[in-house]
């Protein structure tokens, strides 16, 4: 040892003579977070302290949750669709299915997200522009026809009104034939980061946390399969935020939902494994693996020491990744390929349990047929022929990949601290905590970039004057009135007195504290919109109108 | 004309992307104009609303959700049912090539693409409500940034090169030649910026031209500059004429334009821009 410390010292002493002639490229290398970058790593490490890591499968999941992570199954290839109405989304369902594609991904149009039926003034031009459209049952029905529920995992990004979603899901599948306790996929669920960056909310905080809640309860005795919220970092990461801000605000959301399903009276065991995690998958490889290693020591930490939790289950964070949506250009768009191949392989390395690879035109519009199976065939490769998945956690005991997890974690605990002292990340998200640290870090970023002090290729260095303009995917511009059609027709076939009836039976029970899940399966299965539910509980709960 | 311009960013329909009209909100209020942001899921009313009420000269919409086509022209309706079809209006957002001139029909000043630098952005703005109240567009150029190089008209590189690397001791960095100016060209490094010696290739370049006119010697000097079309344009707006009104690939592959001697009391300039090769601002 002394030896090699010699030998350093040497190196050190070479390399910096060098260096007066050959200089680094910038004076401080540093990550999106702005951690230091040093020249060399390990030179001077002792031996890497191996309990930190722990083993794959084992607490605190450094490592990864399995013991034998992609050599036993790859990660699920889940690709994020929707657009027009149910039947056109229904058919590309089925064409993913087909290609290989191995769980389903539900886009939902605006209004649908908001709560707003097709018809509602507020839907003008929104109308299966995003995503599909839903306003009740029916469209459900189509949407799902002929995909065999008991087989598929489905994830849905469904907030605000996530209880009407879920609940159509399993009308649908009892319609099926198919009981609630077999199916499984997943609800977005989580309204904290609508509030910080995405947008989407209807209701305030506190009956918003309580359909939460009651989806927790609820799924626990009927649909167990079920994972009852996607705790989200994406949509942070893409309002701006970096790596650690995105990790810290979403844990700091994580705890704010464990904390309200025990005040809420639930055990913490009988919910906390079906909570599961989102995040994004940006450039900077080597810190996007260390952030998705670091987020299940985190966690695992948390839920076994500061919660008690004692099922193994509740330990481990299960997370879905999606590629980074901003990290796209609009110019030279077939670039974007390769930053998602890179992105995907980060998200692989980090052991991620699902993945969204994004299509090289979603800088312009929805993706086409092509770069949608393009976008499916890279994590393809990346499975099949790059040997990655291999063996597990390749990346563990690399200086650098060690000491940035490390680095992530001493700093996400610095923020959860900050959140703390704010009262919890209701209070913060009540305050613009969040809110201001991402707009914050986007315009520093957006500043960065035009200073050509952080390039971007094709956009603010080797550009092209006379670009080639992509084909672009139309979504038909007279579904809403198609929707609103349809609509009209239900209003006038459905059993009337029975939907108006299931309405007001629900109106009660948001005047209560009863669980409203079961009322709202209610309202779904009598043909009751999702403007008409959430109609209802807009005018008991109120309406959120932003900080 | 120190009134600070007034600008409403607003975001019509549902979707709650705010990252861009955020960072565009900031980015106006650091170029020195009042921003007010309506916040989320405005409808064209309450956006055609808060202008008048708010006498912005300026609306910034941004919209990612594909509901532009709709809501954009119903913005421009309304402002000129109320009177206000004055206030200059632009765009944002993920919004398809195709779907600009329809909108740009229906009033809209101008989209912004993703990727569009901030500046460009507050540029047009400045320009557009400038024009409007009838102020000249601009009062001059963002100021180059240096010399870039100075350009010598020689009969024959291998003449002068020991010259410069001999006695003077400079660094010949490279030969090249272009072939839209019908020369080669020698660089020579001094400081932060360069000698280049230009040898006429044939007859018809313009070195041949300059040299049986006025002899060798000092041909030309080159400004280096940053966002060289948007230079070009504030030159063009204050009067001034050039050689050539787009950007033309020059030595090294940097973007050039030349201002006209006539408009420079017989000095010829270049612009130079070389942002694109350097990456960035060197």
């Amino acid at each position: 040892m002394i030896k090699h410390q010699e030998r350093v010292k040497k190196w050190k002493l070479a390399t910096e003579k060098s260096m007066q002639r050959f200089p680094e490229r910038k004076e401080r290398f540093e990550t999106s977070s702005k951690f230091e970058i040093s020249r060399l790593y390990g030179a001077e490490q002792e031996n890497y302290d191996i309990e930190k890591l722990g083993l794959p499968g084992e607490y605190p999941y450094t490592r990864g949750i399995q013991p034998t992570m992609y050599r036993a199954r790859y990660w699920t290839m889940r690709q994020y669709a929707g657009f027009g109405s149910a039947e056109e989304t229904n058919k590309r369902f089925r064409y993913l299915l087909q290609q290989g594609q191995t769980g389903l991904s539900v886009a939902f149009d605006l209004p649908t997200q908001i709560g707003y039926d097709s018809d509602h003034s507020m839907s003008k031009g929104e109308v299966g522009k995003v995503g599909v459209a839903i306003d009740s049952l029916e469209d459900m029905e189509a949407l799902l026809r002929e995909i065999p529920l008991d087989q598929v995992s489905t994830s849905m990004t469904i907030n605000a009104p996530a209880s009407v979603l879920l609940a159509m899901y399993i009308v649908v599948a009892e319609k099926q034939g198919i009981s609630p306790e077999t199916i499984s996929g997943t609800i977005q669920n989580d309204i904290l980061k609508e509030y910080i960056a995405r947008g989407t909310y209807i209701f305030p905080p506190k009956p918003s946390m309580r359909l939460i809640t009651d989806i927790f309860a609820y799924c626990k005795e009927q649909v167990p399969k079920w994972n009852t919220i996607s705790i989200s970092g994406y949509h942070i990461r893409e309002a701006g935020a970096n790596a650690v801000q995105e990790l810290a605000f979403t844990i700091a959301n994580g705890k704010a939902y464990v904390d309200a399903a025990i005040e809420a009276g639930l055990n913490i065991d009988d919910f906390a494994p079906r909570l599961a995690f989102f995040f994004n998958a940006h450039n900077q490889f080597f810190e996007e693996v260390a952030k998705f290693r670091a987020a299940r020591r985190i966690w695992a930490k948390l839920m076994k020491d500061t919660y008690g939790a004692r099922n193994p289950k509740s330990w481990q964070l299960r997370f879905h990744t999606q590629t980074g949506g901003s990290t796209l250009t609009a110019q030279q768009p077939d670039n974007n390929i390769v930053r998602v191949t890179l992105q995907a392989l980060a998200a692989v390395m980090g052991g991620t349990q699902s993945l969204h690879t994004n299509s090289r035109d979603e800088a312009l519009a929805l993706p086409t047929e092509d770069s949608a199976r393009i976008a499916l065939r890279t994590q393809q490769i990346i499975a099949h022929e790059s040997g990655v998945a291999d063996t597990v956690d390749p990346l563990a005991g690399s200086y650098f990949v060690e000491h940035l997890t490390d680095v992530m974690e001493e700093e996400v605990g610095k923020y959860l601290e900050k959140i703390e002292s704010l009262g919890g990340a209701v209070a913060a998200v009540e305050q613009g905590y969040m809110q201001r640290e991402i707009h914050h870090t986007a315009y520093e970023t957006q500043k960065a970039i035009e200073k050509g002090e952080e390039i971007i290729v094709g956009m603010n260095s080797y550009t092209l004057e006379n670009e080639v303009r992509p084909e672009l995917l139309r979504v038909d511009p007279t579904l809403g009135e198609k929707q609103k059609e349809k609509l009209t027709r239900l209003r006038n076939s459905r059993d009337q007195d029975r939907a108006s009836a299931r309405l007001e039976a629900l109106r009660l029970g948001a005047k209560g504290t009863e669980n409203l899940m079961p009322l709202i399966v209610d309202c779904v299965r009598d043909y009751c919109t999702i403007g008409e539910i959430c109609g209802i509980l807009r005018e008991e709960f109120g309406e959120y109108t932003g900080v | 004309m120190n009134k600070k311009i007034r600008v409403l960013v607003a975001k019509p329909g549902l979707d709650g992307h705010d990252r861009g009209a955020l960072v565009i909100s900031q980015a106006l209020r650091d170029y020195g104009m009042e921003v007010i942001y309506t916040g989320l899921r405005q409808t064209p009313q309450q956006i055609v609303a808060a202008a008048v009420q708010e006498d912005v000269d300026a609306i910034g919409l941004s919209c990612l959700s594909g509901a532009h086509n709709e809501l954009f022209p119903e913005v421009m309706a309304l402002l000129k049912e109320r009177g206000a079809g004055d206030i200059i209006v632009v765009g944002g957002g993920v919004i398809p090539w195709e779907d600009i001139p329809f909108l740009e029909s229906a009033g809209v000043q101008k989209i912004f693409t993703p990727g569009t630098p901030t500046i460009e952005t507050a540029k047009f703005i400045e320009a557009a409500v400038r024009a409007r109240d009838g102020y000249p567009a601009s009062i001059g150029m963002e100021p180059p940034k240096k010399i870039d190089h100075i350009g010598i008209a020689v009969e024959s590189l291998d003449e002068v090169l020991p010259f410069y690397v001999n006695t003077l001791g400079l660094k010949l960095e490279a030969i090249e030649e272009v072939p839209s100016q019908n020369v080669k060209v020698a660089f020579i490094k001094i400081g932060e910026s360069r000698l280049e010696l230009l040898e006429p290739l044939s007859e018809e370049s313009p070195i041949r031209q300059f040299i049986t006119k006025r002899g060798q010697g000092v041909h030309h000097v080159a400004l280096g500059v940053e966002g060289i079309s948007e230079r070009i344009g504030e030159l063009k707006n204050a009067g001034i004429k050039m050689i050539q009104e787009e950007p033309v690939k020059g030595a090294g592959g940097a973007s050039i334009a030349f201002i006209h001697p006539s408009s420079a009391h017989k000095v010829l300039f270049e612009l130079c821009d070389k942002t694109e090769i350097e990456g960035g601002a060197s």
